[in-house]
């Protein structure tokens, strides 16, 4: 027994050790909950929600758009002036004197220029390469290095580089490859005055709104370098990712890392090198990971979370009822407020603080739609009927938008009757869309070589198993039934294969979302385009294709957007290649009467340095808001969880 | 040859034949997963010049340059190669590395970390190697699993001999009804009742913030209740049985004290059982707590290993499953030392 007793005891001891040994870190300034968790603090290769969010905390940019304006005007970052050639092609930034890293070194334009070429490395693996693709020489470079890469790789191989020879090789290509850039990039980098000078392809009015996306932000040349191989058998740059951890990281932005306990909580403080530190208002910020979403908003109700970013627990529409009830309590307050055009943020907080009153809805930069799958024959050889566009617009003609957000979403999401939600992109008129129009349906059917729905094959819907989408699907397919009389099976498939199938085209019609990335049409738009590596559905139409072209050459923004809103409406009322159904919203829960800094705007960018806790005896505590907007816009209609 | 000494030698030869195997099959099963790894859910594609030059980078171009590639790397050859320089690329990474360190000497800068057994990059979370994700969190779900090994053992234990000094009362039904229960409910389900009891209707513990002792006590508890219930009908059959027998009648003959004779002589007998048990159940509790995990908010291991199957991040299932695998194997030679130890008659 005594033998026993000493092993359990051992046991016991070693458990204190390990705990003991386990301290959480006193309560941040401000904590929030972000989408999902981190997966990479790289600016350069973040794509995610919350990467994204991560990187805007700690690495900042030439400019930045101001997220409390309508037209996210582009305003100054890292750069503190930019002028713009008359042709509006080329770009000079000057980087302000005072922009220092956190480990005090200056930022100078040639780092800004670092990050753009990592970017178009073909082996950074960064979704936004394409961007990028806008400064002229740069297609041409990644096309180089790609070939360049390839060639060495296949010299290897077949031995026409010795082995003995291959690692400098490798090495020289990599610095080739540096100067290559210098060479055929148009980007001037000049250290002395602080100037960066970008040439782009053509006019594009967006370059600004672009500059200020985290892919375009700089990283640190000196540590990228130290942590970066080059691969001596495929002449691959590789960089080390533990270059984010916190006791390495060197960033330039508003908040430097402190702390990142995987899968438990990111940890910041307020940069000391910051050029802006007096306008930061929070002195740290903790970023726990709570993926239960019961859990989030247990967390959030408690106090111990202050902005929950995504409110998604099984209950929200009875939190967003309740909502609605504590509103109707407030009826002629709330109506007064709307009338002076208030954003739902700021009417919350000039009504009394109510727990029914932290849940806030504000639509967001993305749709929810069907992929109509437009290739001449599915997999197989079978004839696919939606490669007629009178197919497409005949389904498109017989959805009940209003029936799936009432009855089966239940939060107040707008119907989408276009895949750029109105109003989030300053200055962009949207096309009408479609309504429901049974009869046309039925004609174009007819006309298409299937009246009454004779001759089409059972239609499938394809969908993902989680999220509720099947409960959206078995509304459309009744919808079809009904109106058209044709067959219709729902299909759920696991994520990962459901992503095979639309790669491959093995589906009919596919449920599909998207968000936008930065303030221009082309940002959903060009997934329509022909080629484009997330145009699912392979439609391709001269006439589109023709008007976004015409797009990228007109001579300024206007003319731009005109062109783009007819390119939507033929998307969206002809061609249909794509069904949208609705709306995404934002759901944040916190309590607006305990701080001010959170933009209701639709393109949901959130600059965490603007966030002021009243009465905590840091910032100026004054009320950030979007300027009034007159109650008839489509976005402040569709808006608000009352409705 | 001492005979322990003896047992650890042969298990541990036995090891990396068995790890090896595992691997091999783990590898064959993640790879015919539907879906393309470095593909988010939702997230955009590059083009394809981008898509062809990362899989050339994580060698995902075909299933036998990942076999090997991953395979030297995780077992260490990669990292001896380089220290000795066996290997043209052997040469050339310890010339890397030179460089490195070189240029961590001038400009101040820590040395990237060389790993013996490098498990990988893991593919989701872009940013973290396969070996930090699995050291930052083994030891929760190690703690996880032994303390509640140990309440187990605890409750276990002491069920069993209340329930066999008395076989067939009262308390002898209860503890066995309530083993009964402890079998058959899932954790998920315990463990919402304990949440909901302790946290929310009567708020003593918290939800969920893993490094107090406090907030050990649920997970842990929940955990264990299905090891202890276990364990209460192991011990309670042993104790019966040995209860019975001669010696403890002698025992009681020479005039022990029912203390004495219940503690000191039946139980250690009936204890050798449940010892064996200990031993896969040790391993099963730090390795199966992941619907624990997820009601607690735990950050242990086993949430990855779910995760990174449905995100088919090729890399971490096959770390977590060679870490996993190679536990189990040296827990079950632990126990089978202790066993000897504990009972020197075993051979």
């Amino acid at each position: 027994m005594f033998k026993i007793g000493a092993v359990l005891l051992t046991v016991v001891a070693l458990l204190f050790g390990v705990i003991a040994a386990d301290r959480p870190l006193p309560r941040a300034s401000f904590t929030f909950i972000n989408k999902g968790d981190i997966t990479t603090l790289d600016p350069q290769t973040a794509s995610w929600m919350q990467d994204l969010r991560a990187s805007r905390l700690l690495f900042e940019g030439l400019v930045r758009n101001d997220v409390f304006t309508w037209d996210y005007t582009p305003s100054p970052a890292a750069a503190s002036s930019w002028t713009i050639s008359a042709d509006g092609r080329e770009y000079t930034f000057t980087i302000r004197p005072d922009a220092l890293w956190s480990n005090g070194q200056p930022l100078l334009p040639s780092h800004i220029a670092f990050g753009w070429m990592r970017a178009l490395l073909p082996e950074t693996g960064s979704d936004y390469i394409k961007q990028f693709h806008l400064i002229a020489g740069a297609d041409e470079f990644t096309t180089w290095r790609t070939k360049a890469a390839n060639q060495f790789a296949a010299d290897v191989a077949t031995g026409s580089i010795p082995a003995s020879d291959r690692a400098a090789r490798a090495r020289q290509l990599w610095l080739d490859t540096k100067s290559r850039f210098r060479s055929t990039v148009a980007i001037v980098a000049n250290d002395e005055s602080r100037t960066l000078t970008v040439r782009l392809v053509r006019p594009t009015p967006h370059f600004l709104d672009l500059c200020a996306f985290p892919q375009f932000a700089p990283v640190y040349p000196p540590l990228i370098e130290h942590f970066l191989t080059v691969d001596a058998a495929t002449a691959q740059v590789r960089v080390d990712p533990s270059w984010t951890r916190p006791e390495t990281i060197v960033s330039n932005g508003a908040f430097t890392l402190k702390r990142w306990a995987f899968k438990r909580e990111m940890r910041l403080e307020r940069s000391d090198t910051y050029w802006n530190l007096a306008h930061v208002a929070l002195q740290s910020i903790s970023i726990p990971t709570i993926e239960d979403p019961n859990s989030a908003v247990l967390a959030c109700r408690a106090g111990s979370v202050d902005w929950l970013s995504d409110v998604d627990a099984p209950y929200r529409s009875e939190m967003l009822a309740q909502k609605a009830a504590f509103y109707t309590e407030h009826a002629a307050q709330v109506q007064d407020l709307r009338a002076q055009g208030l954003d739902e943020i700021e009417i919350d907080r000039r009504l009394p603080a109510d727990p029914r009153n932290r849940i806030i809805s504000s639509p967001a930069f993305g749709t929810y739609f069907y992929n109509f799958n437009c290739r001449p024959t599915l997999p197989g050889g079978r004839a696919n009927p939606f490669a007629d566009k009178r197919v497409r617009k005949a389904f498109s003609l017989t959805i009940d938008r209003e029936a799936i957000v009432s009855q089966v979403r239940r939060s107040g999401e707008p119907a989408a009757r276009t895949l750029i939600p109105p109003g989030s992109i300053g200055g962009y008129q949207s096309p009408a869309g479609l309504d429901m129009n049974a009869a046309q349906a039925r004609e174009l059917l007819a006309q298409a070589g299937y009246p009454g729905g004779k001759g089409l094959p059972t239609i499938e819907m394809l969908f993902n198993t989680e999220g509720g989408h099947d409960l959206i699907a078995r509304v459309v397919a009744r919808n079809w039934r009904e109106a058209l009389g044709v067959e219709v099976i729902l299909n759920q498939k696991e994520i990962k294969t459901l992503r095979d199938d639309l790669r491959s085209g093995n589906f009919m019609i596919a449920r599909g979302s998207w968000f936008g990335d930065y303030g221009d049409p082309t940002t959903f738009l060009n997934l329509y385009r022909e080629g484009d590596g997330n145009n699912d559905t392979h439609f391709a139409s001269a006439e589109f294709e023709k008007l976004m072209t015409q797009a990228d050459e007109a001579p300024d923004r206007a003319t731009r957007l005109a062109l783009h809103s007819r390119a939507e409406a033929m998307l969206m009322e002809d061609e249909c290649p794509a069904l949208p159904v609705f709306g995404y919203l934002n759901f944040y829960m916190f309590d607006p009467h305990r701080f001010t800094g959170i933009s209701a705007h639709p393109r949901s960018e959130q600059q965490m340095f603007r966030i002021d806790v009243f009465g905590d005896g840091i910032g100026s505590d004054a009320v950030q808001m979007l300027p009034p907007r007159v109650p008839q816009n489509v976005l402040t209609e569709s808006a608000g969880a009352g409705q | 040859m001492n005979p322990i000494l003896r047992l650890c030698i042969s298990r541990l030869v036995q090891l990396p034949l068995i790890v090896g195997v595992i691997y091999t099959l783990t590898l064959i099963l993640a790879w015919a997963v539907p879906g393309d790894p470095l593909e988010g859910p939702e997230a955009r594609r590059p083009p394809a010049e981008v898509r062809q030059q990362m899989r050339a980078q994580y060698n995902l171009d075909s299933f036998g340059s990942f076999y090997r590639s991953y395979l030297a790397s995780a077992s260490g050859w990669n990292w001896l190669d380089a220290r000795v320089g066996i290997t043209q690329q052997g040469q050339e990474r310890s010339q890397e590395w030179s460089r490195q360190d070189d240029a961590a000497r001038t400009n101040g800068l820590p040395v990237p970390e060389r790993r013996v057994f490098d498990l990988g990059p893991s593919l989701q979370y872009r940013d973290r190697r396969v070996n930090e994700i699995i050291a930052e969190s083994l030891p929760v779900s190690m703690t996880l699993g032994l303390l509640s090994i140990v309440l187990a053992t605890v409750i276990g234990v002491g069920a069993g001999v209340i329930g066999a000094v008395k076989p067939g009362s009262a308390l002898d039904a209860l503890t066995l009804g309530l083993s009964l229960i402890g079998i058959s409910l899932p954790t998920f389900v315990i463990g919402t009742v304990l949440l909901l009891t302790f946290s929310v209707w009567w708020p003593i513990l918290p939800v969920g913030e893993w490094g107090t002792l406090r907030a050990l006590i649920l997970p842990s508890l929940t955990l264990s209740l299905g090891f202890a219930a276990y364990i209460a009908r192991l011990t309670r059959l042993g104790m019966v049985q040995e209860i019975q027998s001669d010696y403890v009648r002698t025992a009681r003959a020479k005039g022990l004290s029912e203390r004495d004779v219940v503690l000191k002589h039946a139980l250690k007998n009936a204890f050798l059982p449940v010892l064996s048990y200990l031993g896969p159940a040790t391993a099963l509790a730090m390795t199966g707590s992941f619907v624990v995990e997820r009601v607690f908010r735990v950050p242990g291991l086993g949430q990855h290993f779910v995760n990174a199957v449905q995100n088919k991040d090729l890399f971490l299932i096959i770390g977590v499953v060679l870490v996993y695998s190679t536990m189990l194997i040296l827990f079950n030679l632990v126990v089978d030392v202790l066993y000897r130890w504990v009972d020197p008659r075993i051979a």
